[in-house]
């Protein structure tokens, strides 16, 4: 077992949290602005479980129910995974996600701080894992000109699995540009080629680059706010820059540049929101520099050469089990060790 | 050998000291192929043949067998049993032959076969080692079935499903559609469902353990049981 | 020394003895289960190929009656197959083709296929694939009836650019989602077509060996 230096009091943890879930609002705004409310609905239905659930295994383990349920962090999980999965689902899809990253992931590991993944990472593998299917659907930006479909209709989706008016769910939803990106390369298209596509804008997918602009604006407020340090998130996009631009600058027709991976899928969610979680991530500088350069290696090679469309959360469950690894080589000698061996 | 002897022989394969959840032996094929009751069971049963012929065969033989030699020829009489049970599947249960594939040879190499004949049928006389192995076996199926039948539930919502590549075609009907129009929960019948159903299951037989163990106010607390899935054995 | 030499040979002559009973006991298991096993391994061949051609359609001994087939790029396979060929009163009706299709999402999807002597498909079945369950392993009939959407199609029905999914402008259905995996089926079935249109009659002759020896 091991326990994070940055949790000191129980109040500090609710403080923290609360500036964390206050510096996603410029992300949500934005996916509003640009994809419609439905993320509201699913971020609402994420909070209410990720509370409930808490709630009842706090309860099942004897624990006192208020200092914990007080500290946002089940509320931090449950908007990680909402941003992370398709606004427009059924509900049940967030509901079970939620569900099992809180009792699963979280509680049967010994609750807050004792957890060894990430339980918002661990609800998304879960859901793409089990239900492929509803994990592609995503609502294309309503700048694409399509179907813009209403708050209540969006409502009749998510509770009835209604579309109105016999709507097919491919005319108002698209796969993600990684994806796009992916299965276009594979019919043998070349990267130039598809990112004339009307869904592509000018860093990343249409829309979809904005919000990552929002979520890096908050993570900047983390940073002035030390909520955190710099070095995860720093390592993480300048490796993944500096390994996309190696691929990019040896073959540019089948490797998009680096700037597209920063502004793509959850590549700015997971640099500052992801994995800067104190808990799944090394206690020592040194450490968190191998972490974060360890995720975003695994996240180009998902992205580009792996079988699913995104590789931030695979990335953060796989790093997640190394931590205690490289928390055990890490480490600073104690002063006066034998060993060392002058 | 009295009764009670041969009752405790029982009560240890089938429950205290169980192949798959106490022991944690064979747990290749058990997080393998306990994707539906029928494939759990069926692999049990036929693991089960296995360990009650082997350890039946090798008592009485145990004092002919020069010490230095012992395990090859074990090994030999566990792969010709395997062998022979492969062969009567492959011609009277086609479809299960086919499902099981690769794992019915692979008993052979499933260590709950060999740790029983060098633990108990090499000491003992044939009858209760066969009793043994019979044990041993039917505990694993139990914990095969209940794993099966907790993946089948959850991942599909269905019960006995391919029952009839055990029984025939005319079986087809005993198939429980437990949950009528199920989404499907895919992630139970892949193989994390099989970690995640196997630690659900020791941690309640370890639960049952700990609680009856605080009852009876025992002076030897029962040893810590390492169940993999808990963080606090770091 | 001598002590040493007679307790090896003790030892192995005990370790030749068990080896020689267990070959026994399964040499015999096997004359025993042989005409069992290859009776149940043709019966389920059997259960595959009436799958896709009713056993109305054939009075002939069809696992019999093959013919080799060397690889073809139109069925994109890499060895010789075997093709079942089906006869009502000595007429073709079907042959059974196996062919592959080597664009799936990931890796090659394996299919077997029946075609009408009229080129027509009786029907289309995958045997293996490793597409994502759940996603693209609608496929497979065990998860939905999609496949049957071949029975009865020819390149007489459909013009070539129709065999495609309606995404890409054809006339097959697809879920959203996946279509990599049934545009990749889709155009292993125009293919196999194809072939069987270039090689007709080749299919269904008969057997050059068996004619030969009748003679």
């Amino acid at each position: 077992m091991w326990s994070s230096p940055f949790i000191t009091t129980p109040t500090s943890v609710s403080q923290i949290m609360l500036r964390v879930l206050l510096a996603l609002i410029p992300g949500i705004a934005l996916y509003v602005w640009y994809f419609g409310p439905a993320i509201l609905v699913s971020l609402t239905l994420a909070s209410i479980t990720a509370l409930a659930t808490e709630a009842i295994m706090l309860k099942l383990r004897n624990r006192p129910l208020k200092p914990f349920l007080s500290d946002n962090s089940a509320l931090i999980t449950g908007w990680l995974l909402a941003l992370s999965i398709p606004a427009l689902a059924p509900w049940w899809l967030i509901v079970v996600g939620t569900a099992f990253g809180i009792v699963i992931a979280k509680h049967l590991y010994g609750g807050l701080g004792n957890n060894v993944f990430n339980p918002a990472m661990i609800g998304y593998a879960v859901l793409i894992i089990s239900f492929p299917a509803h994990m592609t659907h995503w609502i294309s930006p309503n700048t694409l000109g399509g179907i813009g479909l209403s708050f209540v209709e969006q409502l009749n989706y998510t509770f009835n699995g209604v579309l109105p008016g016999g709507l097919k769910l491919d005319a108002v939803t698209m796969a993600t540009p990684l994806d796009t990106l992916k299965t276009q390369l594979h019919l043998g298209l070349s990267v130039d080629v598809i990112r004339d596509m009307p869904i592509f804008g000018y860093l990343g997918g249409k829309g979809g680059e904005m919000v990552a602009i929002g979520f890096a604006v908050g993570g900047a407020y983390l940073l002035l706010t030390r909520v955190i340090s710099w070095v995860i998130p720093a390592t993480y996009l300048g490796t993944l820059f500096a390994i996309a631009a190696i691929f990019h600058l040896a073959d540019p027709a089948h490797y998009v540049a680096p700037l597209f991976h920063w502004f793509s899928g959850a590549a700015m969610l997971g640099a500052f929101f992801i994995y800067t979680d104190p808990i799944g991530s090394p206690t020592t500088h040194r450490g968190q520099v191998i972490y974060a350069a360890g995720a975003a290696l695994l996240t180009y090679l998902i992205r580009t050469f792996g079988g699913f469309p995104d590789g931030v959360a695979f990335a953060a469950v796989l790093m997640n089990i190394c931590v205690p690894l490289i928390d055990a080589y890490s480490q600073p000698k104690v002063f006066g060790k034998k060993g060392d061996g002058k | 050998m009295n009764l009670q002897q041969y009752k405790d022989i029982f009560l240890n394969g089938l429950w205290k000291q169980n192949a798959g959840i106490v022991q944690l032996l064979g747990l290749c094929p058990l997080l393998a192929v306990s994707s539906t009751v029928v494939n759990g069971v069926s692999l049990g049963l036929a693991t089960t043949l296995v360990m009650t012929l082997s350890s039946g065969s090798i008592a009485p033989i145990r004092s002919y067998v020069p010490n230095e030699i012992r395990i090859p020829v074990f090994i030999l009489i566990i792969a010709v049993l395997v062998t022979v049970v492969q062969y009567l599947m492959n011609a009277y249960m086609y479809g299960l032959f086919v499902v099981l594939g690769i794992f019915i040879p692979l008993i052979v190499t499933n260590c709950i076969v060999l740790a029983r004949v060098e633990a108990f049928a090499s000491k003992n006389d044939a009858l209760s080692s066969a009793l043994d192995g019979f044990a041993m076996g039917l505990g694993l199926t139990a914990v095969l079935g209940v794993l099966g039948a907790m993946r089948e539930l959850i991942g599909k919502g269905t019960l006995f499903s391919g029952i009839d590549l055990a029984l025939g075609d005319s079986a087809k009907d005993l198939v429980l559609h437990v949950i009528p129009n199920y989404h499907g929960f895919l992630i139970a019948i892949l193989p994390p469902g099989a970690f995640i159903g196997l630690g659900c299951i020791i941690a309640w037989k370890n639960w049952l353990s700990l609680r009856a163990a605080k009852k009876r106010k025992d002076v030897i607390a029962p040893a810590p049981i390492d169940g993999g899935c808990s963080p606090a054995t770091h | 020394m001598k002590r040493i030499a007679r307790s090896t040979l003790q030892t192995a002559v005990n370790l030749v003895f068990f080896a020689v009973i267990g070959t026994a006991i399964l040499a015999s298991t096997y004359f025993m289960t042989h005409d069992a096993i290859v009776k149940s391994e043709q019966a389920e061949k059997m259960k595959l190929i009436t799958q896709i051609v009713p056993p109305t359609m054939f009075d002939n001994d069809i696992i019999h009656d093959t013919i080799s087939i060397p690889a073809d790029p139109l069925l994109n396979n890499d060895d010789t197959t075997l093709a079942y060929r089906a006869r009502l009163k000595g007429e073709p009706s079907a042959v059974v083709l196996e062919a592959i299709a080597p664009d799936g999402y990931s890796g090659k999807i394996f299919l077997i296929l029946a075609v009408h002597a009229n080129g027509e498909l009786a029907g289309v079945r995958v045997v293996t694939h490793k597409e994502t369950p759940g996603l693209g392993d609608y496929i497979d009939i065990q998860k939905s009836p999609w496949i049957k959407n071949f029975d009865g199609k020819s390149r007489a029905l459909y013009k070539d650019d129709d065999w495609k999914v309606k995404k890409d402008g054809g006339k097959f259905d697809y879920m959203a989602g996946a279509t990599i995996t049934p545009r990749a089926v889709v155009k292993a079935a125009h293919k196999a077509l194809m072939y069987f249109d270039a090689n007709r009659d080749k299919l269904f002759a008969e057997n050059a060996a068996k004619t030969e020896e009748t003679k």
